[in-house]
């Protein structure tokens, strides 16, 4: 995950950092600009309530939840309900249940679907055709049915209630997806800037690594999002497979949280909800500029 | 995994020289490891899944009765029961409306951040990445909340703010079409991100000299947007708009909670919620998957020749 | 003829508290008959109906008793239950020893094969004393496997003063319920909590009616929404649905006390556990529930006993002055995996979990045990008496193979949800006892 940290370089970071703001100045009347500023952020009010909603309510106390009124602002907050969240030492093996599994899922998904995608996108060899329209049609087939045979597999190599054998199923599923992100990155990757730069005398290990690989760190982190989102939220396998409750990902908790306190107490299921997503937000928020320049790079091809 | 790390540099050398045939077996090398963990642990299960749908294959058999080959029967079974043609039209249905809502408002939202100014821009982009970081489960918890017919905002917001007093109460997930309307926008909301963003990125792309050209030509605002910006994000949308496609086909989560939260099941089925009611039938949900995978094919098909042909995959 | 047994040995219960129950000298029978060898088994319980106290019992009596193995419960929560038994009792190495299991669930894995035989045992676990209905909802063919754990049956709740307040004496027969109800409800309350898809309590008009769900015909299995029995509850229910209830139809029957204490609804019904989950904001007296002080747990007592004074309890009504309904009983079965790797230890919890003495503890918390001999345990106080006697009635839903499909494809919770938004009753119970039949054969 080094990716995260090196820093982005110049090239495809300045395509993340629209410049045309001068040129759609120019374009419309400046009133014009400030209407569609207006209309985003009301749409951007719009898209957010319902995780405003969420936080909002994860702070209210149940008899400000349950009233006819709504309560629109967390006037007479509470930690309790977080903090029946947090006291709740299930949570925590929970959590880092999931975050093992993603950890390893990221890991194995980003070097693998990387490799092939290298394949794919520098090289055009028989059987690649194949290759690109198996892996879109293998994520045409639901999974929903899938998880007796899966199990049933994990099970025959010992690997049922453990991290590895869930992360193992996991990788393997966001695998397509994955190679067919990066793909569209790698290829717009030049490999000259690596080959000018071993003529400066870079070794390949180093040329390899100094040149193309943080040209292919936006992408990276671009996929890597996606396989942390599907890894953290996945939740008909992971019943099956982590029975034992020292073993259950987050999205089990969770369940387990809501069951026990729908209808009595939203409070505690949103804190929970919120809890939960606080990771993935972080991390977004984290790699957000990276993800940006990601996409954007990997348009170039699709 | 230190191993195979040293894979990429080995293979380097055949971007630099490719003519020797030696490194040509490199590329297949590259494939290897990610081949065999799709083919092992996504294939094998796949694979099965297909075997059985020709099988006898319930609750007994899998505390070991003798699986019986059944040939077609399953198929036969589920293509004769007029209910799964229903489900497979309202899926069909429920996946063309999300995704060209989807695609819709995705694109507007794109071409809204590339003529805004930096604040309301950044402003819109955490917006819709909040959207789209928040897991599904917790997302879903909210939106249940959200649209309870007791105590959710929108009831109230309905019938206080705009006086719809017979909106206090109501129940939107009982009648199957308000049902899907709230779906959809769940959808809709958890997936227009995806879309905004890399057709964002695509409007990045064209050049501004380009446009800039076009306009001192006189051409209009139109005319620049259909004869230069269109080609040139044209490959994000299609691949962006199969992918929406496919995945509104097969969305399960958000059908599934929703249902659970007290909509009438049968009526509010599909696919996806389909076969994992058959999950104790599993050479049912076998078959219903092998179905399920030549509709899509059949939607998508001639859609994904065309990009194979103008080499846009 | 069942219940007839059934209601004489409830009776007699108080007699042969003291006398010493089959199961419990046959906890010893193995260390005479040779000890097992000692392993580590796991036993599922199910959300968290059998309190700690009894799981740590549990735990230290079968490790006192099969010295060097060691007991592991592991709690599931019911939601996910059929997808993980289904997967879990098909592997040797990850099969849970001994399973709850849901006792609308309990025929389709009985069938299924994925029990122990444990007829053998039938006597010795408390033989015909057993909760009849869910020993037959545990029997496949002839064969025992699955045994009956607990028994919750539904009582309904009242609050007092509300009844007061519209001049309303508690019912005696379900007509009379039907006009209390109605005659409770206003605009704001609730006559009777009664949400769209809680079939669980309306199967008790269709039962007491003499109707059923469905019903075994030779071979095949016919769905008896349709008959005239049946139509007459169901017409019943609807008048409930549309004249004496606010509930939402698209509702189940989790967590009706919440309504109740917000003063909501004037009744409910629920096992009569919910009793601890009344809090009426006049007795409510705002103590930490975190709060261990001794003060605190006056308060709290004194909180409990105002919101018993508020409310009242009674068994559902029969057709006759005086009867009781036949309601639905909820509960649970137990059972043997029959992939255990250590059936005889398993079979040795087995018979801990029948011994008298746990069976006591399940009663002294609410449950109806398994073996009614013990059902006197659950005290003589309102409560007990309410949930005795609509147990000694109570009836489960068809031990059909496929039950479990009826409950995945949620086909009742439709049928009532279509009852509560005005539906056709003919019409609509014509149409899923169709569906039933589909189901099930």
């Amino acid at each position: 995950m080094s990716a995260l940290a090196t820093p982005a370089p110049p090239v495809p970071a300045t395509a993340a950092t629209p410049t045309r703001s001068s040129e759609a100045g120019r374009a419309q009347s400046r009133g014009g600009r400030r209407a569609l500023g207006v209309l985003a952020v009301i749409l951007s009010v719009l898209w957010v309530f319902p995780i405003y909603w969420m936080v909002n309510s994860a702070f209210l106390p149940l008899n400000k939840l349950q009233t006819p009124e709504p309560t629109f602002f967390p006037v007479g907050a509470t930690l309790s309900n977080f903090r029946r969240v947090l006291d709740d030492p299930s949570f925590w093996t929970s959590m880092r249940v999931s975050l093992a599994v993603v950890a390893i899922v990221l890991v194995a998904a980003l070097l693998f679907a990387f490799l092939a995608a290298l394949a794919v996108s520098r090289f055009r060899f028989r059987g690649r055709k194949s290759f690109i329209l198996t892996i879109l049609v293998v994520q045409m087939i639901p999974a929903e049915g899938l998880f007796i045979s899966q199990y049933q597999m994990l099970d025959g190599w010992n690997l049922v209630n453990k991290v590895a054998g869930l992360a193992l199923v996991y990788t393997a599923a966001i695998l397509p997806f994955t190679i067919w992100m990066l793909r569209g990155f790698v290829a717009g990757v030049p490999i000259e800037l690596e080959e000018a730069a071993m003529v400066d005398g870079l070794s390949r290990t180093a040329a390899f690594f100094r040149i193309t690989f943080p040209l292919l760190a936006p992408g990276l982190v671009a996929a890597g999002v996606y396989g942390f989102l599907q890894a953290w939220n996945e939740y008909t396998l992971a019943l099956v497979v982590m029975t034992d409750p020292a073993q259950r990902t987050l999205p089990l908790w969770l369940q387990g949280l809501v069951e026990s306190n729908r209808a009595t107490d939203w409070g505690v299921v949103m804190a929970g909800s919120a809890v939960i997503a606080i990771p993935v937000i972080v991390f977004f928020l984290f790699v957000q500029n990276k993800m940006t320049s990601g996409l954007v790079a990997g348009a170039v091809k699709g | 995994m230190a191993a195979t790390a040293t894979v990429p540099l080995q293979d380097d050398d055949t971007v630099v020289f490719p003519r020797r045939r030696r490194r040509k077996l490199g590329v297949y090398g590259l494939l290897v490891p990610a081949a065999i963990l799709m083919g092992v642990a996504l294939g094998y299960p796949l694979v099965r899944q297909f075997v059985i749908s020709f099988q006898e294959y319930g609750l007994r058999q899998q505390f070991g009765q003798p699986a019986e080959w059944v040939g077609l029967k399953n198929y036969t079974d589920l293509l004769s029961d007029p209910y799964v043609w229903t489900v497979i039209g309202r899926s069909i249905a429920f996946c063309l409306v999300n995704a060209g809502v989807t695609m819709l408002v995705g694109v507007a939202f794109a071409v809204l951040m590339s003529r805004v100014s930096k604040a309301p821009r950044i402003t819109l982009q955490v917006a819709l990445l909040l959207a789209w970081g928040t897991p599904v489960l917790a997302s879903m918890t909210v939106w249940q909340w959200l649209f309870d017919s007791q105590y959710g905002v929108i009831n109230w917001v309905l019938a206080n703010v705009f006086g719809l007093e017979d909106m206090a109460g109501h129940s939107w997930i009982i009648q199957p079409l308000s049902f899907y309307f709230v779906a959809t926008v769940i959808v809709v909301w958890m997936s227009v991100p995806f879309v905004a963003f890399s057709v964002y990125a695509a409007l990045l792309q064209v050049p501004e000299e380009t446009m800039e050209a076009a306009q001192l030509d006189g051409a209009s605002a139109r005319q620049r947007f259909w004869n230069i910006t269109m080609p040139m994000v044209r490959p994000v949308l299609s691949i962006v708009l199969l992918l929406q496609v496919i995945w509104d086909f097969k969305v399960f989560t958000q059908i599934y909670v929703l249902q659970r939260a007290g909509a009438p099941t049968r009526e509010t089925n599909l696919l996806g919620t389909l076969i994992y009611s058959y999950a104790d039938e599993f050479s049912l949900a076998g078959a219903l998957a092998t179905i399920m995978l030549v509709i899509t094919l059949g939607l998508t098909g001639f859609y994904i020749r065309k990009m194979l042909k103008e080499d846009e995959l | 003829m069942k219940i007839l047994r059934f209601a004489a040995v409830g009776v007699a219960a108080a007699l042969t508290l003291t006398a010493c129950g089959n199961g419990d000298d046959a906890a010893d029978e193995p260390t005479e008959a040779g000890t097992p060898e000692a392993a580590t088994i796991k036993l599922w319980l199910n959300g968290t109906d059998t309190p700690d106290a009894l799981r740590e019992y549990l735990t230290t009596t079968f490790e006192s008793e099969n010295p060097g193995s060691k007991l592991v419960i592991e709690e599931q929560d019911w939601s996910g239950l059929v997808p993980r038994l289904q997967t879990a009792l098909g592997s040797a190495d990850q099969t849970p020893d001994v399973v709850e299991i849901g006792n609308t669930q309990s025929p389709t894995f009985t069938y299924a094969g994925a029990f122990a035989d444990i007829t053998d045992m039938y006597d010795e676990l408390g033989g015909d004393k057993l909760l009849p209905g869910f020993v037959e909802a545990g029997s496949a063919d002839g064969s025992f496997y699955a045994a009956p754990y607990y028994s919750g049956a539904r009582a309904v709740f009242y609050n007092k003063d509300a009844f007061a307040a519209a001049g309303v004496e508690v019912p005696t027969t379900l007509a009379e319920f039907t006009e209390a109800a109605k005659a409770l409800q206003t605009d704001t309350q609730s006559g009777f909590w009664f949400p769209g898809q809680d079939w669980y309590n309306g199967a008790a008009w269709i039962y007491t009616n003499g109707g059923d769900l469905a019903v075994k015909d030779g071979d095949t299995w016919k769905g008896a929404l349709s008959t005239p029995e049946s139509i007459k509850g169901l017409e019943e229910v609807q008048d409930l649905f549309a004249n004496a209830t606010n509930a939402p139809a698209d509702s189940d029957s989790n967590e009706p006390w919440v309504p109740f204490n917000a003063g909501q609804s004037a009744m409910f019904s629920a096992p009569t556990w919910a009793r601890w989950s009344i809090d009426l904001p006049q007795c409510n007296k705002a103590v930490d529930p975190d709060d261990t002080s001794e003060e605190a747990k006056v308060l709290r007592g004194e909180q409990q006993a105002c919101n018993e004074e508020h409310t009242g309890i009674f068994p559902l009504p029969g057709l006759e002055e005086g009867s009781v309904a036949n309601g639905f009983a909820g509960g649970s079965n137990i059972a043997v995996a029959a992939k255990s790797k250590n059936p005889d230890l398993a079979k040795n919890l087995l018979k801990i979990i029948f011994s008298e003495e746990y069976q006591n503890m399940l009663g002294e918390n609410g449950l109806i045990p398994g073996n009614t001999e013990y059902a006197a345990s659950m005290g003589d106080d309102v409560y007990a008496k309410a949930a005795v006697a609509a147990a000694l009635d109570a009836k489960l839903t068809p031990a059909a193979e496929k039950w479990a499909d009826v409950e995945g494809d949620r086909i009742l919770e439709d049928f009532f949800q279509q009852l509560a938004t005005g539906a056709d009753v003919t019409e609509a119970a014509a149409e899923t006892d169709q569906l039933l039949e589909d189901a099930l054969n």
